[in-house]
């Protein structure tokens, strides 16, 4: 009788650690099926923003590594986000007015769309700018890009300058801007580290509660 | 006694894995539960679907005022012999933003019903039948946007004589 309670307690403490062990492993192959092991969530100021090669609407291949030395400004957008429109003219004229000093826009469309008529949109708002497709790799890699727009502020030492999600005034932007032509090229930026994939930067309000069952033929 | 234990445990971490699951991307819509929804063979029926959209959020309505926008669409499969069609979305209403200037996006915010019409053939034998489908819809907030998604939408149609 004692051995049976004995070999019960041992099963129900086995199961007991079982079920533990498979929730951990759950959550960390959730968040790292959404955000992969080390991502740029959290506090990403100072850290070296990842690389990427993306496509530009004419399908030519660029990487982010190509502007070291510049002050990158690289902006998630997408042609159904009417606040990202109103940001564009603002990085135009950013543009024209940085750009010899070593300012380089980068928009990258979050579009399912076909390329055309990205091109068309950014054409229409007079982008002078290099427009890239976005890929999830991309939006995964700055740490699951999904509230847009968000900016990114690149160093010409390679490391994040600052991150503005949402619409924020020109003056944000233009701030963020000279503080990035300001940077030391040969600064050294810190590695993206598991504390900041531990924190998690995106604005996450609350679901709504669902409505009161109704009479659906009423 | 092991074989109980062993299955309440299962249920827990089933439940729990769900859970863990789903509370990293709360929905910005959600639908109202479907009551009973009955069908006589050879009539045809209104049914209302209720939504409801965050109270931070807005979402484009069936008809945005521009192309680029994403209308919200709800698209919904009956099972044979149940047809389901006609389907009657809200009129939005206009809404100018802080990121829209004087432009005003024709939205729906809180609460919106869509209106479909059920039918069923004479013919059709008494039993239950699975209507399954989504609502896309893309949500923004007063400075930002989120991409669209797909609610799933599920409830089930009784055919009677």
């Amino acid at each position: 009788m004692e051995s049976l309670v004995k070999r019960n307690a041992l099963v129900f403490v086995a199961l007991t650690v079982a079920v533990l062990a498979m929730l951990a492993s759950g959550k960390y192959l959730d968040r790292t099926r959404k955000h992969g092991p080390l991502k740029l969530i959290g506090d990403v100021k100072g850290v070296e923003a990842p690389d990427f090669a993306l496509l530009t609407l004419d399908g030519h291949k660029v990487k982010l590594s190509d502007y070291r030395g510049k002050a990158v400004l690289l902006n998630f957008w997408a042609t159904w986000c009417p606040p990202c429109k109103v940001e564009m003219p603002w990085f135009v004229d950013l543009q024209k007015q940085y750009g010899k000093d070593g300012l380089v826009v980068l928009g990258v469309a979050m579009d399912d769309t076909e390329p055309g008529e990205i091109a068309k949109f950014a054409s229409d708002l007079g982008v002078n700018y290099t427009v890239l497709l976005g890929t999830n790799k991309v939006s995964d890699d700055y740490g699951d890009v999904q509230y847009l727009p968000t900016t990114f502020f690149i160093g010409r030492n390679g490391a994040i300058v600052d991150k503005l999600t949402g619409l924020l005034d020109r003056k944000d932007i233009e701030d963020d801007v000279r503080k990035t032509l300001a940077t030391d090229p040969d600064a050294p930026g810190r590695p993206v580290t598991v504390q900041q994939n531990q924190a998690d930067a995106q604005p996450k309000p609350a679901a709504p509660q669902v409505p009161e069952p109704k009479d659906a033929t009423r | 006694m092991k074989h109980f234990v062993g299955v309440v445990l299962a249920a827990l971490l089933l439940t729990l894995l769900v859970s863990a699951q789903s509370m990293d991307d709360k929905p910005k819509v959600v639908m109202a539960p479907i009551g009973k929804v009955e069908l006589r063979a050879g009539a045809s029926k209104d049914v209302n679907l209720d939504f409801r959209v965050g109270s931070e959020y807005h979402i484009n309505s069936h008809t945005p005022k521009s192309p680029l926008l994403i209308p919200t669409v709800l698209k919904l499969d009956a099972q044979a012999p149940v047809a389901l069609g006609d389907f009657k979305y809200p009129a939005g209403q206009d809404v100018a933003f802080a990121f829209t200037g004087d432009e005003k996006l024709n939205v729906y915010s809180g609460d919106f019903t869509i209106d479909a019409v059920l039918k069923a053939p004479a013919n059709a034998a008494a039993g239950s039948y699975p209507v399954k489908g989504t609502l896309r819809f893309q949500a923004c907030d007063h400075s930002a946007c989120y991409p669209p998604r797909n609610l799933p939408v599920e409830f089930n149609v009784t055919v009677v004589k």
